[in-house]
């Protein structure tokens, strides 16, 4: 250990609040400060002034100045005419870029959602005829054989809205207790369409005529 | 950029010359503008506070910092990488700041400068705007302090105080020191020594206070 005068250990101070003295200095300024209260009084006017210099407000660039820092780096990097040209075609659309491209993009969802329901669907449902009134029609008719005779039968039916025979009238052809009860049992059996008046079932009147056919042969 | 971003994280750690520094001096020679914008912001606070603290006046460091940087844009393809990025910037700033600040003297001549009066203001104004739970009064004796320190400063002759200053307030070691100022390390400590017995000699009132 060297030992050295007040003037010389403050000489170290410097050095010593760096942590850069040699380890022979240290001992040397540490030995000195036990036995030295000028000094250690001097060293703490040091961490003192140290303290004050580190609590200085750092001073941040103004947000102005920090704008035209980055337009002048941005001016110095494209200064020849193409990239500047470049450079200017982008600030123009880079502003209307994103609101154009949304709003294409949503014409295009609207257009396809007002195509997909342009698109026609088959239903399960049977047509439903929309006349304002339709007459009554047959369906199935019962597979009775009587004989009208020479004359052809006409006769009047009165179908009701469930589509099944209430009465019938003969116009022309032969009467006989026979035919009657066959044509009773035939109106029995058979089903009709019902009449319809806009669209609902409805009772109804069809004229049906009855004709013996011969086959030769 | 994520390179550019692993490059952030090493910079900001102060890790010494990485991989990742090297990757962001190619992409600076390359003039990618993502690089330079990265620079920027991790540059451009600490140059202007170093810069600030060298002119001395606010005004005065905003067109320094401006010339700095395009003086770090122009000659990035110089750029050698002997010494690490942050020191070649940094002594760029320095010799940027005395030379402007020698010239302003001399456009001054023997007009006595002053920046007590402003830098106070400033300062008091941001700082009541920043702290919520001081009072008027203390911030204005935190900013009349600041304010003598800083006089205190920028009364150091110019070697003095620009060691003191990337020292002690921008926490540079011996080694970048004396690379940014290109002298040797032992006039670091020389100069140190005598820029640190000044301003206190300069702060004899003050800091026997606040002990």
């Amino acid at each position: 250990m060297i030992f050295e005068s007040c003037a010389e250990i403050r000489g170290h101070f410097s050095d010593y609040m760096d942590g850069v003295c040699p380890a022979e200095t240290i001992h040397s300024v540490r030995y000195h400060l036990a036995h030295c209260s000028p000094c250690t009084a001097e060293l703490e006017r040091y961490g003192a002034l140290h303290s004050e210099l580190h609590q200085l407000s750092r001073q941040q660039v103004p947000p102005g100045l920090a704008l035209r820092l980055r337009v002048q780096m941005s001016q110095e990097l494209h200064r020849n005419l193409s990239q500047r040209f470049r450079v200017r075609l982008e600030n123009l659309y880079r502003p209307v870029w994103f609101p154009s491209v949304a709003g294409a993009l949503v014409a295009l969802i609207c257009i396809v959602l007002m195509l997909g329901a342009g698109t026609p669907q088959t239903s399960n449902i049977p047509d439903v005829p929309l006349d304002l009134v339709t007459p009554p029609r047959v369906q199935l008719l019962a597979p009775m054989t009587f004989d009208t005779g020479a004359q052809p039968l006409v006769l009047v039916t009165y179908v009701n809205a469930q589509g099944r025979v209430t009465r019938y009238r003969i116009i022309s052809g032969q009467h006989s207790p026979g035919l009657m009860q066959r044509l009773d049992q035939m109106m029995y059996y058979s089903t009709f369409e019902p009449a319809t008046s806009f669209g609902q079932p409805t009772s109804g009147q069809v004229v049906m005529l009855f004709r013996t056919i011969t086959v030769r042969g | 950029m994520d390179t550019i971003r692993s490059i952030g994280v090493a910079l900001d750690q102060t890790a010494p010359v990485v991989t990742g520094e090297a990757a962001l001096v190619a992409e600076l020679k390359a003039g990618s503008e993502e690089a330079f914008a990265y620079l920027l912001a991790v540059y451009q606070n600490p140059l202007f506070n170093l810069i600030s603290h060298m002119v001395a006046d606010y005004g005065e460091a905003s067109d320094v910092l401006q010339n700095v940087l395009l003086k770090v844009l122009r000659g990035i393809r110089q750029f050698n990488g002997r010494s690490s990025l942050k020191t070649w910037i940094y002594r760029i700033a320095v010799h940027e700041a005395s030379n402007h600040r020698r010239s302003w003297r001399r456009r001054l001549f023997h007009e006595a400068y002053s920046t007590d009066d402003e830098t106070l203001h400033l300062n008091v104004q941001a700082s009541i705007y920043r702290s919520g739970r001081e009072t008027p009064y203390s911030v204005y004796e935190q900013a009349e302090c600041q304010a003598e320190v800083k006089r205190a400063l920028a009364c150091l002759a110019e070697p003095y105080r620009a060691v003191v200053v990337l020292r002690e307030i921008e926490g540079l070691s011996y080694e970048e020191i004396a690379e940014v100022l290109g002298i040797a390390e032992g006039t670091v400590k020389s100069r140190l020594r005598r820029g640190r017995e000044t301003l206190k000699r300069k702060l004899a009132v003050r800091l026997s206070r606040s002990l």
